[in-house]
């Protein structure tokens, strides 16, 4: 309960202080983020692969993206899970440290924005502590709750799948966290100019 | 290397003139693209805008073009997926000279100019297709032979300017000419062009053209018996030859031709007739780039040698609809044009299925029915057709109809190339059911009319409208001989197609609100075929049976003629058939906004106005109800 006062003093890594510095003014750009990861406790389980692209201006900058997949042997290998798929994909391979930093660094102020992008925000806090960082300062939007919103609709969950039927985006049947980014990418958008955000 | 930029220039190398590019010049790209989503109605750029760092292209949705003159939106042309607009950042500085504009909700990849120049300065291919279709005005964008998927659109003249521009354009012409020597014998000179369909020949020497021969020659020469067909072809051709230069203008051929009164003129290399010949100008070139004459199309028509050609034609065909349209030509007229050139359609389409097949070993029709039988057909819908072939001997019958169901397979997977959707019911020649010999068709027939409802087989009333395409006249007439004389005190069929006709739903509730689709994705669109213009449809055809109006199959015709055979009741009639104008022309208009068949009308784009000439062109049908009522006593199914 009294954990911050441990880390009260605590000295933290160099790029987590430029994170820091950057929150001085308000961003433009957002932050369109989708995760791989092994499940949803954000202490038993680890981050596979990070996605995203950023929108500035109403448009999805492709060339801003960002695409790492996670070297995580020590948690496959301790549930004696197959890593093949890292070793398949072509994806740029880092350490979990390293994703991080790039991703922080990536992210800068921007706002983030995900499908249910909550726990995707819980699982880099978990791995921010590891590196002995605080937690993410970004403002995070839904795209879930973004289409409840529109539609007061208070009683159910869309899935990814669901919101990309209904605003009628085409399903790729690649399935990664790229397409997944995208696809939300898309359909922030949309809910965008919809619900009027500037 | 990103996984969607590749996906993007998986997308981009399925279109011109990305096709040009290797893959992993268009990854490049595509690691560079922004994609923007507009939401429908979003306005891209607007004419006097600064120019944007990039150019755009429709990944989905449709972007329309417009050029704004005389206070009013004209479109320029529709963007659909995979089209490329607004390349005018390329090419000049000034500010845009046009509107885009999001039709539809779209999404639209915007491709920087500064990454996307290198790849135009080091490909020749993909500057020339760029420049091409940028200096291009639409009207020739739509008739280029550039049949890829995408037609890039950056028009810049619109219609005041097109007639002046064209004047100065570079024509289109022959080729290929016939090249015969002077020796050549005039008998084979003449098999030649009839072969070729084409209506001159060059003469030359060592290369060089020396004169020309053309069907006036032949039949001045020829046919009078002036000379015999074997004489050698110098003596009968006229000399000396008109040449002239590769690139020559509209306005100069046409002076040219008026000035040395020929109707034909040589291109050849440097314009003189000491070079390489490259063509032939003829006046029917002249007149093709002159306009989207009705009269070409359908000369065209009869010469067009695949579906590929046809389908041009066809397009060119929906632009004079749509001109027609908007200059307030009547639309009884623009029907009349329009299923004159869908006939010689579909009619140049069995013909060339007959050229693959050999000639048919029994004489036979192909009707056209429903909506083009009526000649009421517009837009792009879908075909009809029944094939009726006379009866033969019944060792032949198996041989013969195999021949023609094969013919109806051939004609329909042509027109389908063409444009012409397939039935989803299969009302088709090619269909088992409905390629039938005559005798079969008259017990159908008889079937149908005296006993309706029976063998489940619903009575499809489209069958009731047909129209000759090509064969025998005289199989046609023993097929309504056979209604009409069934259709005599038939109490029965009348009431059937009776309760047909007044089964469509009403279009305005009690409180005279439109009412409208109330799912699906046309949900709260006015449903304008079924609702409002199929009942007019059907009663005319209902009345026009129990009347004995034979030959007459056009709805606002059938109403017409009522209005004369039964003067009672005249004023109901004429009613019913400006109703039925007013109808078809909302239909047209929505049809060619939205590139399909017009049947659902979006209520919330409509004016006022428009909203209450709609109301009016609704009421007449209320008074038609009642009189089909009265009339035919509609008691043994309702």
């Amino acid at each position: 309960m009294l954990d911050w006062l441990k880390h009260i003093n605590k000295e933290h890594p160099e790029f987590w202080k430029t994170y820091i510095s950057k929150f001085g003014s308000k961003s433009k750009r957002y932050v369109i983020l989708s995760t791989e990861k092994t499940g949803l406790n954000p202490h038993n389980d680890v981050l596979l692969s990070i996605s995203a692209f950023a929108v500035v201006n109403d448009s999805i900058l492709i060339s801003d993206s960002f695409e790492a997949v996670l070297l995580q042997y020590k948690y496959l290998h301790d549930n004696q899970l197959s890593n093949e798929f890292i070793i398949e994909s072509k994806l740029p391979k880092l350490s979990e440290p390293e994703a991080i930093k790039a991703f922080i660094e990536f992210i800068e102020n921007a706002v983030l924005v995900g499908h249910h992008v909550d726990f995707d925000v819980e699982m880099f806090n978990a791995a921010l502590e590891r590196l002995g960082c605080g937690r993410l300062k970004n403002e995070a939007l839904d795209i879930d709750i973004m289409h409840r919103k529109l539609h007061d609709i208070t009683d159910k969950q869309f899935s990814l799948d669901e919101l990309s039927q209904i605003y009628k985006i085409p399903i790729s049947d690649r399935n990664s966290s790229s397409e997944d980014a995208y696809r939300t990418a898309l359909l922030f958008l949309k809910l965008k100019s919809r619900l009027g955000i500037k | 290397m990103n996984t969607i930029a590749e996906h993007i220039a998986d997308f981009l190398k399925e279109y011109a003139p990305f096709d040009q590019l290797t893959f992993q010049e268009l990854s490049e790209i595509a690691a560079n693209i922004r994609v923007l989503n507009l939401e429908k109605n979003k306005t891209l750029f607007q004419i006097n805008d600064p120019l944007h760092d990039c150019f755009y292209m429709v990944n989905s949705g449709l972007i329309n073009l417009y050029a704004i003159a005389d206070a009013e939106e004209t479109i320029l042309s529709k963007c659909h997926e995979g089209a490329i607009f607004g390349l005018r950042p390329f090419f000049a500085k000034n500010n845009y000279m046009m509107t885009a504009k999001a039709r539809e909700e779209s999404i639209v990849y915007a491709i920087p100019i500064a990454v996307f120049r290198p790849f135009v300065a080091n490909n020749a291919a993909v500057l020339d297709f760029l420049l091409e279709n940028f200096a291009a005005n639409s009207q020739q964008t739509k008739t280029s032979q550039n049949l890829g998927k995408s037609i890039i659109s950056d028009t810049v003249f619109y219609s005041d300017q097109k007639a002046e521009m064209q004047f100065f354009q570079a024509l289109s012409y022959n080729s290929n000419p016939i090249v015969v020597t002077a020796d050549a014998i005039v008998k084979d000179v003449a098999q030649l062009m009839a072969e070729t369909l084409l209506n001159s020949a060059i003469v030359c020497e060592n290369n060089m053209p020396i004169g020309m021969v053309t069907h006036t020659d032949m039949s001045s020469k020829i046919a009078t018996g002036r000379y015999t067909n074997t004489v050698s072809v110098d003596t009968i051709m006229s000399t000396p030859i008109i040449t002239v230069i590769e690139n020559v203008s509209l306005a100069e051929a046409q002076l040219l031709m008026l000035k040395n009164n020929v109707t034909h003129l040589c291109v050849t290399q440097d314009g003189t007739n000491k070079s390489v010949i490259k063509g032939v100008i003829s006046e029917h070139d002249l007149v093709i780039a002159q306009a989207n004459n009705p009269g070409v199309l359908i000369k065209e028509i009869k010469r067009s040698q695949s579906s590929k050609e046809l389908k041009q034609i066809r397009l060119r065909l929906a632009d004079l609809i749509q001109n027609s349209i908007f200059k307030n030509i009547p639309l009884t007229h623009i029907n009349n044009i329009a299923s004159e050139i869908n006939f010689a359609i579909i009619k140049r389409a069995v013909e060339l299925s007959i050229l693959d097949l050999g000639s048919p070993p029994a004489r036979f029709a192909w009707l056209s029915i429903g909506s083009q039988g009526r000649k009421e057909q517009l837009l792009l819908t879908d075909q009809d057709s029944i094939l009726i072939f006379e009866d033969v001997a019944a060792e032949k019958y198996r041989e013969v109809k195999d021949y023609f169901l094969k013919l109806g397979k051939k004609t329909t997977l042509t027109l389908e190339k063409v444009g012409y959707e397939l039935c989803p019911n299969g009302h088709m020649g090619s269909n088992m059911l409905w390629c039938k010999s005559l005798t079969d068709w008259v017990k159908q027939y008889d079937a149908w009319m005296n006993t309706p409802g029976e063998n489940s087989n619903e009575l499809s009333s489209i069958f009731f409208d047909y129209e000759l395409v090509i064969g025998e006249q005289k199989i046609e007439d023993a097929i309504t001989n056979v209604v009409f004389r069934n259709a005599k005190n038939n109490t029965l069929f009348f009431d059937f197609l009776g309760n047909d006709a007044l089964r469509k739903n009403s279009p305005l509730s009690f409180f005279k609100k439109f009412i409208v689709e109330e799912e699906g994705i046309y949900k709260d669109f006015f449903d304008i075929k079924t609702r409002a213009l199929m009942p007019l449809v059907d009663s005319a055809r209902l009345f026009a049976l129990s009347y004995d109006l034979i030959g007459i199959n056009n709805t606002y015709l059938r109403f017409k003629q009522l209005a004369i055979t039964d003067p009672k009741h005249s004023e109901i009639y004429l009613n019913c058939a400006e109703a039925f104008l007013t109808l078809s022309k909302f239909r047209t208009l929505e049809g060619l906004k939205n590139d399909d068949s017009g049947q659902y009308i979006n209520l919330e784009e409509m004016s006022k106005i428009d909203k209450e000439k709609l109301k009016n062109a609704l009421a007449p049908m209320k008074e038609l109800e009642e009189l089909i009522k009265n009339k035919f006593q509609l008691t043994q199914f309702s």
